[in-house]
């Protein structure tokens, strides 16, 4: 069993360091280094070795210097002596080999005597692998538009897949396509009506979707299961069927190219959803705390707003934070409503930009980066009120 | 000062009848606690008062003013949950203050208050603590402490103290008994604990599906019982009922049971199936009793001051509660003032 597994061990581990070094090779490549091969063998055989050695040196040197040992050979052997690479490739293996090390430190012979050790190896990794390759997958786009905004129109045409930015051209050029979208582009005023359709998309969803999750939840009306099971009926016809009858509809009544226009399909496509999130959050509120504000001489509108709302936050700044998003990168309603750019939401002015051959392609990256920014900023921030457990202590449980 | 009559109350949900025909006259500040197996429908009577659950049928009266339509808030009652149900976004001063701040009273009338009924629960160093940051007794104080607050005619408790351990549970009791004492005032009390009802109640209402069985004072209940229900569900272990067989009626006052003969001075009782209840403790180890019979033990459970013995003779099952101290020897006695004698329907055979 403990040989068995010994393999087994290495041999997931070698593998998850192939993946690393190769992912690590992919960027140096797209960064202009011309790499002959890949030398999967020798990586593969240097990587079963060190997850041996691990084993056998467990506890007789220091981890650190373990580290910094492995990481070292590993250098030496695949930059130095199989082939002459840079000195900052040969950093950045370091400090992958490093990680690597660290990371197969907690695995050592007592615990993978223990029969089902292999599996509990096996899903450790599988996790690193997951969160390692899928925010690869989703970071490195972003980086790409990031990098692409940061460069001049020069440096694009002559190595479109540089991928490197140019700290040396200072400031006022690394930023010069942002400054150029707001002077020439009027991404000011796109941000302003972006901000304000979105925010209005908000207030107008929750100021509806409050009463109606309180009444489908809790009150007793006609047609009430009819109503909480149709809620999600509207999402069973796909966007695109509705939009033509809608252009017809607000062509006639002169919504088209008007910020009410956008809100009112907003609101409707939101609404349901967040209907439908907010009605099973109130319905865990404890029915005896609304008896209770009952007695206290509450009316209907005093329970909502001083004993719902304040305990259903997390619930409530969710479905903010989901319409909100929903909204500020909605692209189908907008591309089809506006067609004047005095009322261009953000994703509908990228599209403007885009579909115009000369506009160079450093701007509409500068734009993706702004239009993308604030949604990570407001998520970073609103996730402190993501917290469940805020009616603790109210009710026996 | 208030006192509560039910005429003729009637509640179901759907087809399912939960009360029916409830009638009841209250007495002015008093304890009454209702007491019943769940799903007799005594929450619901409460809820009722409260005004939580409409009243189908028949009138509720508070001071002679019938409250069947009165909104809750107005009528004069305050009422402590199960379940506590403290807002858990306010801390203790506000959340028993709730109540005065929506009826807009000054703020000093609220904060005597609040500061009074504090000082009754002995909660004044919780103030300023979140619900969450209290153990389940302090939660149930400051309940009640809302309640108080209210100045209510009638306080309304759903079965205060069922989340609480038994220790807790014990001194909380004392705490709401020594509460009625210190501020007169009606209180209902909803309990399926018989303990909480003899030792808390002025009277009790005994409940079986939403009828009542009896009604009095805790001895009336003990020494008194209309019915085998009521007999049983006051006591424990609970009282033995034996069955008489039709034969075993020898005469128009006297019975054979248990290998006795025993004769009734005076109760005229018909040929016909009887059933004889014998409380647990009034059974007697060595003792000199009128009747006595040499039972099987089968079990002793040892409680440190009392065992409970159970014992078999002929196909009689019953249990007796006896000092620890006593020998069982091999007879087991009884006296006539202890048998109560119930009709083949369970009613209570008296002169």
């Amino acid at each position: 069993m403990k040989i068995k597994n010994t393999i087994l061990f290495s041999l997931i581990a070698t593998f998850f360091l192939i993946f690393l070094v190769s992912i690590w090779k992919i960027l140096a490549t797209l960064q202009g280094l011309t790499i002959k091969t890949f030398n999967i063998e020798i990586i593969f055989i240097i990587g079963f070795l060190i997850s041996l050695f691990h084993l056998i040196f467990n506890d007789k040197i220091k981890p650190i210097y373990k580290s910094i040992i492995f990481s070292s050979l590993f250098v030496i052997f695949d930059g130095y002596l199989i082939q002459k690479l840079p000195l900052w490739y040969n950093v950045g293996t370091f400090l992958i080999i490093y990680f690597f090390v660290s990371k197969i430190n907690k695995y050592n012979f007592t615990n993978l005597k223990e029969e089902h050790s292999t599996q509990v190896i096996l899903f450790d990794f599988l996790t690193l692998f997951g969160i390692l390759f899928f925010s690869f997958v989703i970071l490195f786009p972003f980086y790409m538009m990031l990098v692409t905004s940061f460069k001049t129109q020069i440096a694009l045409l002559v190595n479109p897949l540089d991928f490197s930015i140019n700290f040396g051209q200072g400031l006022k050029d690394l930023f010069n396509s942002y400054f150029v979208i707001f002077k020439s582009y009027n991404f000011g005023k796109y941000i302003i009506t972006s901000t304000i359709v979105s925010v209005g998309t908000v207030i107008i969803t929750l100021l509806f979707a409050i009463p109606a999750a309180y009444a489908v939840a809790r009150l007793n009306f006609f047609g009430k299961t009819f109503l909480s099971t149709s809620i999600l009926i509207i999402y069973m016809f796909p966007a695109i069927v509705l939009v033509i009858p809608l252009y017809t509809i607000f062509s006639q009544l002169g919504l088209r190219n008007s910020i009410e226009g956008l809100l009112i399909v907003y609101t409707a496509t939101t609404l349901p959803v967040a209907i439908y999130m907010l009605q099973g959050y109130f319905k865990s509120i404890p029915k005896e705390l609304e008896e209770a504000a009952i007695l206290d001489r509450l009316s209907w509108f005093g329970i909502i707003t001083k004993i719902i709302i304040p305990l259903s936050i997390p619930a409530i700044s969710s479905v903010a934070l989901y319409v909100f998003m929903i909204a500020w990168n909605e692209f189908l309603f907008s591309l089809m409503f506006l067609d004047n750019p005095n009322s261009f939401t953000l994703s509908r002015a990228i599209q403007y930009l885009s579909g115009d051959a000369e506009t160079p392609r450093q701007y509409l990256m500068a734009g993706s980066v702004i239009v993308t920014l604030p949604v990570l900023f407001i998520f970073v921030y609103f996730e402190k009120y993501l917290v469940s457990g805020l009616t603790a202590g109210s009710v026996k449980g | 000062m208030a006192n509560i009559k039910f005429t003729g109350v009637h509640k179901s949900f759907g087809s399912n009848k939960i009360i029916t025909d409830f009638n009841l006259l209250g007495k002015e500040d008093e304890f009454l606690v209702l007491v019943g197996p769940s799903g007799c429908g005594k929450s619901t009577l409460l809820r009722m008062i409260a005004g939580l659950e409409k009243i189908d049928e028949g009138e509720i009266f508070i001071n002679d003013q019938k409250i069947n339509e009165l909104h809750p808030s107005k009528r004069q009652t305050a009422m402590v949950f199960q379940s506590y149900a403290l807002y858990p976004h306010m801390n203790v001063y506000e959340n028993m203050s709730f109540g005065l701040k929506i009826e807009k009273r000054p703020k000093e009338e609220i904060n005597t208050k609040v500061m009074q009924a504090a000082k009754i629960l002995k909660i004044e160093e919780l103030l300023e603590r979140k619900p969450k940051q209290l153990s389940g007794g302090q939660r149930q104080r400051v309940a009640i402490g809302r309640a108080i607050t209210r100045n209510p005619k009638i306080f309304l408790f759903d079965e205060p103290l069922s989340n609480l351990d038994a220790a807790l549970r014990a001194e909380m009791r004392v705490e709401i008994s020594k509460l009625h004492n210190q501020i007169k005032t009606n209180m209902i009390y909803v309990t399926h604990d018989q303990v909480e009802a003899m030792t808390l109640a002025d009277r009790i209402v005994i409940l079986n599906q939403g009828n009542i069985e009896q009604v009095g004072t805790p001895e009336e209940i003990y020494n008194d019982p209309a019915n085998i229900f009521v007999a049983q569900f006051i006591g424990t272990p609970k009282m033995n009922i034996l069955e008489v067989k039709e034969e075993n009626v020898v005469s128009g006052n006297t019975i054979k049971l248990l290998g006795n003969d025993i004769q009734f001075n005076d109760l005229k009782i018909k040929k016909s199936k009887h059933f004889v209840g014998i409380r647990p403790e009034h059974l007697k180890a060595n003792q000199n009793t009128k009747f006595t019979f040499n039972p099987e033990i089968e079990l002793i459970e040892n409680l440190g001051n009392e065992k409970i013995v159970y014992i078999k003779k002929d196909e009689y099952q019953l249990s007796a509660k006896i000092p620890s101290n006593v020998e069982i020897g091999s007879s087991i006695g009884f006296d006539l003032d202890d048998i109560f004698i119930f009709d083949a329907d369970g009613k209570r055979v008296k002169q």
